[in-house]
């Protein structure tokens, strides 16, 4: 990586006006600054280097050398991280693009009082023609810029200024090219030119079309590259150690099974869940904590102990808020009371709703009178009753003999709360 | 049907897991095939005319659609042999998929013997089979807004107020017959309500009923 050349991409950071300078210097490896004045001077000289310039700007394709460097190899051979961005100047742009103009501008009014004689005839064509090439190749270089497009790579308002800057190019030649001409002549000669265009236009077009889907089928596969890439550094860290600690501990089958559990509960999110972001979803953190309770509580079958296994149900999902936080730590307590008193399947069903959270924990066990709970048993009482109702919910236990025990907490929204204050 | 036993075909791509499940139905019933992939699956089908067809969601061959594509080729057959999806995948565009080709239920292949042979059972008796994740995608998918109530019962893009409480109750782990004692109905009333159900499920023109559920999970 240090001893290879980085490839030439135009990088947004560190820019003055398109990056081309910041570009070449990290190509070549020399220091921006003598990059910039080596510009400046050619520039000065007779205006090769502006030229030059902006030759490199349309063709050299914009972004970061670095990330560019990493897409050329393997992405699973790359780190999948997005690298740290630096620092962003694009004020700085904008001013010398205008300090540019003005530039211009003075030379002219020199040159008119110097005594060059510019006759007007073409100083209107050829400032609306430069216009019009500007308009349309300032939309060449933000269509490439990465983020700022949509899939297809357009814009409504790019489509739209590349067109008005064609007409204006169009609107300028014609009134170079036909200056003495009178109008009827120049109308047909824009219809002409329009037909000459439309011919050509149609005879590329195939080859445009193609060369366009081919971008598109090999971004999507580079794409799916570095997905695999992700997936299969992800099997690696987990699976594989799985299964080696489920070798290494094959005599102790209640850590067997718990981990078979665990893993399974991680790969079933990793196939099958869109993962939404963190703190964002009642619906996780419950299998959160219902991953925990399985991580540490043992359920009574009819073989024996065994790691608990919970069957749950979501329906709806919601940003949680302190109100269903303290409801998940009360379905907890209820599930670890169904794991260590009751008999399985344990399940757990979480309703969310708009006004209400509801959530139904469920064993097979020979139930309990609820009345003979002791006053001094904190847990039922307090932890998972007391701990809804004091937030203005509902709990409350049945247990039949045969039956089970079920826990239904029903625990309102802290938005609908609000609303009735 | 009592005396007789429920003949099965068990479709899935791998061997050792069409041994277990061999091995952990109990004696109602009997599996007459095995196949493992799509072709295989149609022509052990068409060959055997089993009553319930034990189906795999992902397998390999035919045109890449899976189990869906089975019970799509094999729609001519029913009612004679009905379908049951059986599938570690609990994703609910596989499940809408199968569902919606034509399948009786849904069970993940976590179920105990005992249960899967009671589905097996009902399947073949004509009713829908619903694991507690199935009636709670059921719920997700239909919406459980007091506005989601259907008002008529011929409606098809919503849950009658019965049907939602039969499926809140399968969601949370109930057994059919405790269903029907916790809403005093009979049994043979809730497998009508879940039957009901599965033919909205299957008809109903809320159409690209994932993508709908997938929105209600971004909430």
């Amino acid at each position: 990586m240090t001893t290879e050349r980085l490839p030439l991409r135009r990088p947004r950071e560190g820019r003055w006006v398109a990056g081309v300078c910041t570009g070449l210097a990290l190509h070549l490896g020399f220091p921006v600054a003598g990059v910039r004045a080596m510009a400046v001077l050619l520039g000065a000289a007779g205006g090769a280097g502006v030229l030059l310039y902006g030759f490199w700007w349309l063709t050299i394709p914009p972004g970061d050398p670095r990330d560019a460097a990493a897409e050329a190899r393997p992405a699973a051979l790359s780190r999948l991280a997005p690298r740290l961005r630096g620092v962003q100047q694009s004020a700085a742009r904008r001013n010398v693009l205008i300090a540019l103009g003005l530039l211009l501008g003075a030379a002219v009014l020199v040159a008119v009082r110097t005594g060059v004689a510019l006759s007007g005839g073409w100083v209107l064509p050829a400032v609306i023609a430069v216009v019009g090439v500007g308009l349309a190749w300032s939309q060449l270089d933000t269509q490439r810029r990465p983020g700022a497009r949509r899939a297809d790579g357009r814009s409504p308002s790019a489509v739209l200024l590349v067109s008005a800057g064609l007409v204006l190019v169009l609107v300028g030649a014609l009134l170079f090219a036909g200056q003495e001409a009178g109008a009827g002549t120049m109308v047909r000669a824009a219809m002409a030119a329009v037909a000459v265009l439309a011919g050509v236009a149609v005879v590329l077009a195939p080859w445009w079309w193609r060369l366009v889907r081919e971008l598109g089928d090999e971004r999507t596969a580079r794409a799916r590259e570095a997905e695999r890439a992700d997936i299969a550094a992800h099997l690696h860290d987990s699976v594989l150690q799985t299964l080696a600690l489920v070798r290494l501990h094959a005599d102790d089958a209640v850590y067997v099974a718990r981990a078979a559990r665990s893993q399974e509960r991680e790969l079933r999110e990793w196939l099958y869940a869109d993962r939404p972001a963190e703190g964002t979803s009642v619906a996780a953190e419950l299998r959160r904590v219902v991953a925990q309770v399985e991580d540490t509580q043992v359920e009574r079958t009819a073989d024996g102990a065994q790691p608990a296994t919970i069957e749950t149900v979501v329906v709806g999902d919601a940003v949680p808020d302190e109100q269903s936080a303290a409801l998940l730590q009360a379905v907890r307590e209820a599930l670890v009371n169904a794991c260590a008193h009751g008999v399985p399947p344990v399940s757990v069903y979480l309703e969310v709703g708009e006004e209400s959270v509801q959530a139904f924990v469920r064993d097979r066990g020979d139930g309990f009178d609820v009345r003979e709970i002791e006053p001094d048993r904190f847990g039922v009482r307090e932890s998972i009753l007391g701990r809804v109702r004091r937030r203005g919910g509902t709990a409350e236990v049945v247990s039949r003999p045969q039956w089970g025990t079920e826990v239904r907490l029903s625990m309102p929204r802290a938005a609908a709360l609000k609303e009735d204050a | 049907m009592t005396t007789e036993q429920v003949r099965v075909v068990v479709v899935d791509d791998h061997l050792m897991f069409r041994a277990g499940v061999r091995a952990s139905l109990d004696g109602r019933i009997d599996v007459v095939g095995e196949a493992e992939d799509v072709g295989s699956a149609i022509a052990a089908i068409r060959e055997h005319r089993p009553d319930v067809v034990l189906l795999d969601v992902h397998l390999p061959g035919g045109r890449g659609g899976g189990g869906a594509e089975v019970a799509r080729e094999c729609a001519d057959l029913t009612p004679g042999t009905r379908f049951l999806a059986l599938s570690v995948s609990d994703a609910a565009d596989d499940v809408v998929a199968v569902i919606r080709a034509g399948a009786r239920g849904y069970v993940t292949k976590a179920i105990t013997g005992a249960d899967l042979s009671d589905a097996v059972v009902r399947v073949a008796q004509g009713d829908a089979a619903f694991s507690p994740r199935l009636a709670g995608f059921v719920l997700d998918a239909f919406g459980t807004a007091p506005a989601d109530v259907a008002e008529r019962d011929d409606e098809l893009d919503r849950l009658s107020a019965r049907e939602q409480e039969v499926m809140r109750l399968i969601a949370r782990g109930y057994a059919y017959r405790e269903v029907a004692g916790e809403l005093f109905i009979s049994v043979k009333t809730v497998e009508t309500h879940v039957s009901a159900v599965l033919r909205k499920l299957q008809l109903s023109s809320r159409h690209e009923l994932t993508r709908w559920a997938a929105q209600r999970k971004l909430l």
